[in-house]
């Protein structure tokens, strides 16, 4: 073919070289939406650490970061800032989560907190609660293990020859419903204190959270960074059709169930970090997606835009009936929930039909 | 075309796949019985039936989307469970009855993702891709939407798109289950010109693809075939260039219908005419 023939590259990315051999496809809008999420994020972060009990001028704030001595150490540096770390890796983990199962199921209402993943991580630590275990350095531990647990059972329980995604989503919703009623009963036999304890932790809460709790899902993260980076390329295959992704040579079973697995622990590792924070891993990935217009869920983009709407909405959750604060699960649904009603109402991107699966 | 084809490449091409003694089954029910087929290389080989006959299930057998509950498959003379998926993806393309795109994906996006078997995690592009995808979007004639919405398009403009997805793996063997369905006369015509053009050996005289398809319509069937299979309950009841074997007697058995076979005045093929008139006032 000569040179004068228009060459067809998938509209609206860009071909990076890296090296000799490495030929990555960018999403031009998808990487102008990380950049301004990441400028959102700074912006916020910042506001995150000067708003309080006591106002920290920006300059100060600054300072600490870097490390430079500053009279306000003690407020930003030893209070705010653990708290807000622990925010940003929690909202991010959601978010891939969230963009993960939901690609998975093809659906964008399936998420953690929606097919048992949180249910399960509720019912074991608060069980564990009702049965006297109230150690901060164990309880995160069990939730991982109920979130793990909850999503092994109901895969098991799905799995009929092949993972079918409707079915996937119906039979998680069973089992969250299953557990939350289990984690009732808890609630009701057990002690009023620790229901009351138990209630927080539910609602999804940073209050009281800091390096030791930033420490080991900042671990997480990090340690499953290649898995991430695997799970970004291999969304696309699974976006397809069955039929025409194996004729693809996908091997789906296997896919599927490595991406599945990784929300899976992100999710339950976020959960039992910061207890079930609702609505972000459902609301992160279908902003992203409706913001970058791509024909996936922008892994990156929503990692980011959970981070921002958790950080935000403890923001909030600590500002707005000060000096009570409140749980930062009560926020996130509070801000993400009408910005989606209105991202759909405007119906810009996807969103339209064979939002459901395969048959 | 004009010309009459005869029946002697048929018996003496040669077949990448192979299919032995093939059974299939959903659950309990038993759909293919103990098949035997061989492909011919670089022909259109179309797969006919009455509804339910298993020639959908076999092209699914064929592309590895079934797994055999007794024979095989062979690809060059092994079994396709024995190879990677992804190898077979590079000799084998195949488009299903309805294919479903990612939500508001763009046309170019849709067919280069027919690459995936050529691709790696750190080469997402190449200059081949790039070639194979440009080309393919040719043939098919979707140049121009390249930037459009699938979601968009009209039912004949998708189903070119998704044929070019499947040019686009540049697989030596293409099998497309029923193509034409949900398409215009036009239309149906379109596509199948263009796969009996993907057959056709290229310039410098290498064998062109190989293509298997399931057609409903017996009349195209015979017009577009070099190889024709009839099959009913799950047998073949008879192979071979559709001059050969589309009689009055193999439309009865196959479909139960009595037939004229006249040629067609356009290509000489046979053409099936359904044999008792349609009465416009039935006789009391």
């Amino acid at each position: 073919m000569s040179d004068t023939t228009v060459r067809v590259r998938p509209a609206g990315y860009h071909v990076v070289r890296i090296g000799a051999r490495g030929r990555f496809l960018l999403h031009r809008r998808a990487t102008v939406v990380a950049a301004a999420l990441v400028v959102s994020l700074a912006a916020v972060c910042v506001a995150y650490l000067c708003v309080g009990e006591s106002f920290v001028a920006p300059g100060e704030v600054v300072k600490v970061i870097l490390g430079q001595p500053s009279p306000d150490e003690l407020v930003v540096g030893t209070l705010r800032l653990p708290r807000m770390v622990v925010g940003l890796l929690v909202g991010a983990a959601f978010g891939i989560a969230g963009a993960l199962i939901q690609t998975v199921a093809r659906n964008p209402l399936a998420s953690p907190d929606i097919i048992g993943i949180s249910q399960g991580a509720s019912a074991l630590t608060v069980g564990a609660m009702t049965f006297g275990v109230t150690s901060y350095t164990v309880l995160p531990y069990l939730s991982v293990i109920g979130g793990v647990a909850a999503a092994a059972l109901v895969y098991v329980f799905a799995w009929r020859g092949g993972l079918h995604a409707t079915r996937f989503v119906l039979i998680g919703i069973g089992f969250a419903i299953a557990l939350r009623s289990v984690t009732t009963l808890f609630l009701t036999k057990g002690d009023y204190l620790v229901a009351q304890q138990a209630q927080i932790w539910m609602t999804g809460s940073l209050n009281g959270r800091g390096w030791s709790e930033a420490a080991p899902i900042g671990w997480t993260l990090l340690i499953l960074l290649p898995a991430v980076l695997w799970a970004a390329r291999a969304q696309r295959t699974v976006s397809m059709d069955d039929d025409t992704a194996t004729a693809l040579g996908v091997r789906l079973g296997r896919v599927r169930l490595g991406l599945v697995a990784l929300g899976v622990v992100l999710a339950s590792v976020a959960t039992g970090t910061a207890g079930p924070v609702d609505f972000v891993a459902l609301l992160a990935p279908q902003i992203a997606r409706r913001m970058t217009r791509t024909a996936q869920i922008p892994l990156f983009c929503s990692a980011l835009l959970g981070a921002l709407i958790v950080v935000f909405a403890d923001l909030l959750a600590r500002r707005l009936f000060s000096p009570t604060e409140l749980p930062v699960g009560v926020l996130t649904a509070a801000v993400g929930a009408p910005y989606l009603i209105w991202l759909i109402i405007r119906g810009h991107g996807g969103g339209r039909g064979r939002s459901g699966g395969t048959a | 075309m004009s010309s009459t084809r005869t029946s002697d490449a048929t018996a003496t091409a040669t077949s990448r796949l192979t299919v032995r003694e093939l059974t299939l089954a959903y659950e309990d029910r038993t759909v293919v019985h103990e098949l035997d087929l061989a492909v011919p290389d670089g022909q259109v080989t179309v797969i006919v039936g009455p509804n339910a006959c298993g020639k959908s299930t076999t092209l699914r057998a064929l592309g590895r989307l079934l797994k055999p509950r007794g024979g095989a498959v062979l690809l060059d003379g092994t079994e396709l469970s024995k190879i990677p998926t992804r190898k077979i993806a590079q000799s084998i393309g195949l488009l299903p009855q309805t294919p479903v795109a990612p939500e508001a994906i763009s046309v170019s996006d849709l067919v280069a993702r027919g690459r995936q078997p050529h691709q790696h995690w750190w080469q997402q592009w190449s200059q081949e891709d790039e070639r194979a995808v440009t080309d393919a979007m040719e043939r098919t004639d979707v140049t121009a939407l390249g930037d459009r919405s699938v979601d968009e398009l009209s039912g004949g403009q998708r189903q070119r798109v998704w044929i070019a997805m499947a040019l686009a793996q540049e697989t030596d063997l293409l099998l497309l289950d029923e193509p034409t369905t949900y398409l215009d006369i036009a239309h149906q015509v379109e596509v199948l010109d263009l796969v009996r053009r993907l057959t056709a050996p290229a310039a410098d005289g290498t064998r062109g693809r190989t293509v298997v398809t399931v057609l409903h319509d017996l009349n195209q069937a015979a017009r577009y075939a070099d190889h024709l299979v009839a099959m009913k309950a799950g047998r073949i009841v008879a192979e071979g260039h559709p001059n050969d074997i589309v009689t009055a007697g193999l439309v009865r058995e196959v479909f139960g219908l009595d037939a004229v076979i006249v040629p067609c005045p356009v290509t000489g093929s046979p053409l099936v005419v359904p044999g008792a008139p349609w009465q416009a006032t039935p006789e009391l």
